[in-house]
């Protein structure tokens, strides 16, 4: 009998819970930012995929007799310094940085949330053993860590993203450790205490939701932080190696030509850079708004 | 009060400890031989060999520990290898150069993004709250080296409203020597504004909704003071974690920005330092920005403690 | 020729020993240039005086070079490569040191833009009749930049023979000096006279002793280190403040030898750069006057700026891509072959360096040296030729191999240049770009197929030697060619210029046959000066003079 009640909760619970998630999708759906930034990014990641049907050029052919041509009906955006298409470089450029950015986050928030909820949760021995540790690492800017380990094991895609996600990891634990620190205090989590629930489930199912907005803003601010410290890596030389079309490696390997006035091989690419990061922000933008209600 | 310093500051020396054995393996892990590196390639392996038992890197590693941490503790960092001088003397000029170049920043950005990110919250929603959130994001989303290049035309080749160069005189007056250090700050600020404004209006938009916001209101208190006493104070606690967290990039993450405008800082003699594997020099480096970044947390906590008395009993338990 | 000419040229060549009358039969003959003659003439110790005389006499004149209106006094800002090491003549062994090194420091003689050898601290020099033993006449009066200790005969054999010292901690030195000459082999002759006994007769030595061998600078016979401290030296300048890593200032030295050619300016501020980028902005918002070396990619803007002087020299520096000869794909010769043929050189030095390089023909004995056959033909691209070669070879369905190379200037273009040719001929190469540093620790010497940086070099020597002797140290290639070992001995003893001539003939013909390198150009060296300076002097090495240079009226 009280099994069937308790099923019948489950079930009316599980359609509360649909409904919200349709009344969500709603919403979402009236929220511009989040369709802008959707829209971006579908945009880049259909570009990544059908890149061999739409460049026009071949990437990596150099013509250097071509060499730095301004934007022309056979170059839409110009030739760079060793006289390659820059639209073309810049559509299969998606390609790298679409896989290495949400790799890295993801990787930095899985794990710096998981310590962060663990510090934040159990505090005393096993909060300050955890964030003397953090600590420790987030003492190191994510680009100085980045250039010992690129200095010692060289740059590819796969060290680019452990190097930034680890690096995320103990910023995104610090955020976490903060909102969990106001969360524990509050009545359901003293609730579910008395209840005897055990720790993994009041971290990760009671706590765990109510921290997952600044969980996403720094999730999101995160991943555009990524885009940003990949390019940053491979301006200086440590990151994915040329002649890839990555737009950090174009920026590094073409900006001095800016201070001649060769302004297509640079802007274009870093127009790119931009405009993915800021899409990556509003679509996150518009989601924190969704789930906020 | 004395008793939460105290705990404070012992664990941040447990954490400085923590990080000089992540440092000292970190940078033993580095390939190369050290007497290889100063003798060269085409050295005898003999005298690599001599050189490194008079340099001692060939002892055991916790007896190496030992006597730098000890140097470290006596203040005696040892000698570049690249630059034959003490490796003090060169992090001090670049340390020195460096914290001039962030404080600018800092006194740029930090009023600057808690003022966007205050009005932006409270007028959420708003033309004004969009303009601040995309425009912050855009510039956040620049990397340094391309706001840098923009910058530098516009400025300095274009409008020549301000230096490029930083070659401030050694005696210079300290405006001049400001006037010579906004244009590497800018793209600096430009970075961090999105993010600290970003931070405080998410941190305004939870106060402001909060219940005791609501219960300051309906108990008819004016809107100016309870934004002032309640909203601002409980919405700056992220703020200055972040900024606190920020003071790392900034010290050490000004490797770009020092790079692009040949700037003496220690973010440069990092990037020479591992590029040239100056060992004394990457370790005693790495350590100092730990060093300065730890003291900044340390005083964001004392400050994170003094606006949050929650915290501050939690700490006592 | 005109009797009274003929007349001047009979009593000078009475004059002379017997080398340096079969240099001047060559002239007559035809089969050295004038250019040629003069930078052998130099070698050998004929003054410019006389050599001017017997070009005029064989119908040839010299221009010598004129000054502008320099007024006195002012100071330049020069941004100039960071320094990478300890600022000591001994050590040094980069541009960023060995520039400022030769404004304090002088040489027994300087090595100009065209290879000429130009008098300073000797005043004439002249080898017996093998070329093993050379003898310097050193000039008096000189004093050193301290304002008192004055410079002796002593300070010479000193300084060479530390230089020859094996044991000496550093000594950068012994690359130029090991098979040549040994330590105690300098000695006094009288007070005016040094004798270098040399291990084997060698043709080329003056071009060690002068500012080629950058760290020949001459020295105190009792200097132990620390010139960082001093920057003691004869030079025109002398220290006022240097900062480690960031800039050194200089000022006149006012006890400078030469009377007649005292410095115009009061003194020289350098300013380092780690990247270029930055000093070439700095540059163009003038917070600089010169820049001392600037590459053409970063540099696009300087080549045509209106209120820049752009100096423009060729050197000898170059890239090598080296093919590994004893294993690997590439053992057939044909194959390497190939893919040098797959190139289009002229289309890389017009594209790649707006044609501020020299065209080169896969070995290091450069149309610049004198000792150079230019009768050997120059490789071009031939595609068909290429693919010819490569299904000779049985290759002809191509094959995959890594290039490995490093991160400097414009070594990553030439690399895609490179990985695009040899497509064309069905060869498939992976690029593996490092920083310098890796590049040299790991692959340098274990690779393939890779791409190494070669600085400027007066005289061919190192380049014959290290990269290519079956027992060379830097022999990437791992190339072992009996033959060629036997021609390079040839070449080193060869003093007169036919000969030279002959064993180079031989040389460039092999290398151009077995392919161990591909050298598609040596560049230029590019200064960037403000059209307000004037008299500024940069030869291939990397020295920038600033003796007579300064501000015009």
């Amino acid at each position: 009998m009280s099994a069937t009640i308790a099923l019948g909760r489950q079930e009316s619970a599980a359609r509360l819970r649909r409904q919200a998630w349709v009344e969500r999708l709603r919403l979402a759906l009236r929220t511009p930012s989040l369709l802008i930034g959707v829209g971006v990014l579908l945009f880049w990641v259909i570009l990544a995929i059908f890149a061999q049907n739409i460049a026009p050029h071949d990437p990596l052919a150099p013509d250097i007799l071509h060499k730095l041509q301004p934007p022309s009906a056979d170059h839409r955006f110009g030739t760079d310094g060793l006289g390659r298409d820059v639209l073309s470089r810049v559509i299969y450029g998606s390609r790298g940085i679409l896989v290495a950015a949400p790799l890295a986050t993801l990787l930095g928030t899985v794990v710096g949330t998981a310590i962060g909820l663990i510090a934040g949760y159990f505090r005393g021995l096993v909060e300050d053993v955890l964030m003397r540790i953090t600590d420790a690492f987030l003492a190191l800017p994510t680009i100085v860590t980045a250039l010992l380990v690129l200095a010692s094991v060289g740059g590819s895609t796969t060290t680019v993203i452990l190097v930034i996600g680890l690096g995320f990891a103990p910023i995104i634990a610090r955020t976490v450790r903060a909102a969990v620190l106001s969360e524990a205090q509050l009545e359901y989590v003293e609730a579910a205490r008395l209840r005897r629930e055990r720790a993994p489930y009041v971290m990760f199912v009671e706590i765990l939701p109510n921290v997952m907005g600044p969980v996403l803003v720094e999730f999101t601010v995160r991943l555009g932080y990524a885009v940003f410290a990949i390019a940053t890596l491979s301006f200086l030389g440590l990151g994915i190696p040329p002649p890839s079309p990555d737009w950090g490696l174009t920026i590094s390997e073409q900006y001095t030509y800016l201070i001649s006035n060769f302004w297509w091989p640079v802007l274009f690419p870093a127009l790119a850079i931009a405009s993915l990061v800021i899409a990556v922000n509003m679509f996150a933008d518009g989601l924190s708004r969704v789930l906020e209600r | 009060m004395l008793r939460f310093l105290a705990r404070r500051i012992a664990l941040a020396l447990v954490t400085l400890w923590l990080l000089s054995v992540i440092i000292f393996l970190a940078s033993h892990a580095l390939p190369g031989d050290v007497g290889r590196r100063i003798l060269g390639p085409f050295a005898d392996p003999r005298a690599v060999a001599t050189l490194d038992h008079s340099l001692g890197v060939d002892r055991p590693l916790l007896v190496q520990y030992l006597d730098w941490i000890g140097g470290f503790i006596r203040g005696d960092l040892g000698t570049s290898l690249s630059f034959h001088v003490p490796v003090a003397q060169l992090l001090l000029r670049g340390l020195g150069n460096s914290v001039k170049l962030a404080l600018v920043a800092f006194v740029i950005v930090v009023p600057l993004s808690i003022l966007g990110g205050v009005v932006a919250a409270l007028r959420r929603g708003t033309f004004i709250d969009r303009t601040i959130s995309i425009g912050g994001l855009s510039a956040t989303a620049m990397p340094e080296f391309v706001t840098s290049i923009v910058l530098i035309l516009l400025l300095s080749i274009t409008l020549k409203v301000l230096p490029i160069s930083v070659q401030v005189p050694p005696d210079a007056d300290p405006f001049t020597q400001v006037y010579h250090l906004i244009l590497p700050s800018l793209p600096l600020v430009l970075v961090l504004f999105g993010y600290i404004a970003r931070i405080t209006r998410a941190g305004m938009i939870e106060a402001l909704e909060s219940d005791y916001t609501r219960t300051a209101v309906l108990k008819g208190l004016a809107w100016r003071t309870v934004v002032f006493r309640h909203v601002l104070r409980n919405a700056l606690m992220p703020t200055i974690a972040v900024v606190a967290t920020q003071t790392g990039y900034l010290i050490g993450g000004l490797v770009v920005i020092e790079t692009m405008f040949n700037y003496q800082g220690i973010g440069q003699l990092l990037y020479t330092s591992v590029a040239q594997k100056d060992f004394p020099l990457i370790q005693a480096g790495v350590m100092t920005v730990g060093v300065v970044y730890l003291v900044a947390t340390l005083l964001a906590d004392i400050s994170y403690s003094l606006l949050n008395p929650r915290i501050r009993l939690a700490g006592r338990e | 020729m005109e009797r009274d000419a003929q007349r001047r040229l009979d009593a000078i060549r009475a004059g002379r020993s017997e080398l340096e009358n079969a240099g001047i039969d060559e002239l007559l003959a035809g089969r050295v240039s004038r250019r040629q003659f003069l930078r052998w003439g130099t070698v050998v110790g004929m003054s410019l005086p006389t050599l001017a005389i017997i070009l005029e006499a064989c119908g040839n004149t010299t221009n010598t070079p004129s000054g502008g209106n320099i007024k006195k006094g002012g100071r330049l800002n020069i941004g100039h490569q960071t320094p990478t090491g300890a600022m000591d003549p001994i050590l040094t062994n980069d541009l960023g040191r060995l520039t400022i090194l030769g404004q304090c420091g002088e040489y027994l003689s300087f090595s100009d833009k065209d290879l000429k050898l130009r008098p300073v601290l000797a005043t004439s020099w002249s080898p017996n009749a093998d070329g093993s033993v050379w003898t310097f006449k050193i000039r008096q009066g000189v004093k050193y930049n301290d304002g008192t200790t004055p410079m002796t005969v002593d300070d010479v054999v000193a300084t060479f023979n530390r230089l020859a010292d094996p044991s000496l901690k550093g000594n950068n030195a012994l690359s130029n000096f090991a098979g040549v000459l040994s330590k105690g082999n300098v000695t006094k002759v009288d007070s005016q006279t040094v004798k270098f006994q040399l291990d084997a007769p060698n043709g080329n030595f003056p071009y060690l002793v002068s500012s080629d061998n950058y760290n020949a600078i001459i020295l105190p016979a009792n200097y132990t280190g620390n010139w960082d401290q001093t920057f003691i030296g004869t030079g025109p300048f002398k220290l006022k403040k240097y900062t480690v890593n960031d800039s050194v200032s200089l000022d006149k030295n006012p006890t400078y030898w030469d009377q007649s050619n005292q410095p115009y300016l009061d003194g020289l501020d350098f300013k380092f750069y780690d990247k270029e980028p930055a000093a070439i902005l700095a540059f163009q918002a003038g917070s600089l006057d010169v820049y001392t070396q600037f590459s053409v990619s970063n540099g696009q803007g300087l080549l045509t700026d209106p209120n820049t002087t752009v100096i423009d020299i060729p050197t000898s520096a170059h890239r090598q891509i080296h093919l590994r000869t004893d294993q690997g794909p590439l053992t057939d010769k044909r194959v390497r072959q190939a893919i040098a043929l797959s190139i289009d050189r002229n289309a890389i030095i017009t594209g790649l360096w707006n044609g501020k390089a020299q065209i080169a023909n896969d070995h290091p004995i450069f149309k610049m040296y004198p000792s150079s056959d230019t009768s050997v033909a120059q490789r071009a691209q031939d595609v068909t030729k290429a693919k010819d070669l490569m299904s000779q070879a049985g290759k002809s369905a191509g094959f995959k191999v890594t290039l490995y190379t490093e991160q400097v200037q414009e070594i990553p273009a030439l690399a895609q240049l490179l990985q695009a040719a040899a497509k064309a001929i069905g060869v498939d190469i992976t690029l593996n770009i490092t920083d310098s540093g890796t590049y040299y620790d790991k692959y340098w010497l274990d690779s393939p197929l890779g791409i190494t940086d070669y600085g400027h070099r007066g005289v061919p020597n190192t380049f014959l030697q290290a990269p290519l002797l079956s027992t060379g140290t830097w022999n990437a290639a791992h190339f072992s060619n009996p033959t060629y070992d036997g021609l390079f001995k040839d070449y080193v003893k060869a003093i007169d210029l036919s000969a030279q001539k002959a064993v180079t003939g031989k040389i460039e013909q092999l290398l151009l046959d077995e392919t161990p390198l591909i050298i598609p150009y040596n560049y230029d060296f590019l200064t960037a000066v403000k059209k307000k300076v004037a008299g500024v002097e940069t030869t291939g090495m990397g020295h920038v003079n600033f003796r007579l240079a300064g501000i015009t009226s």
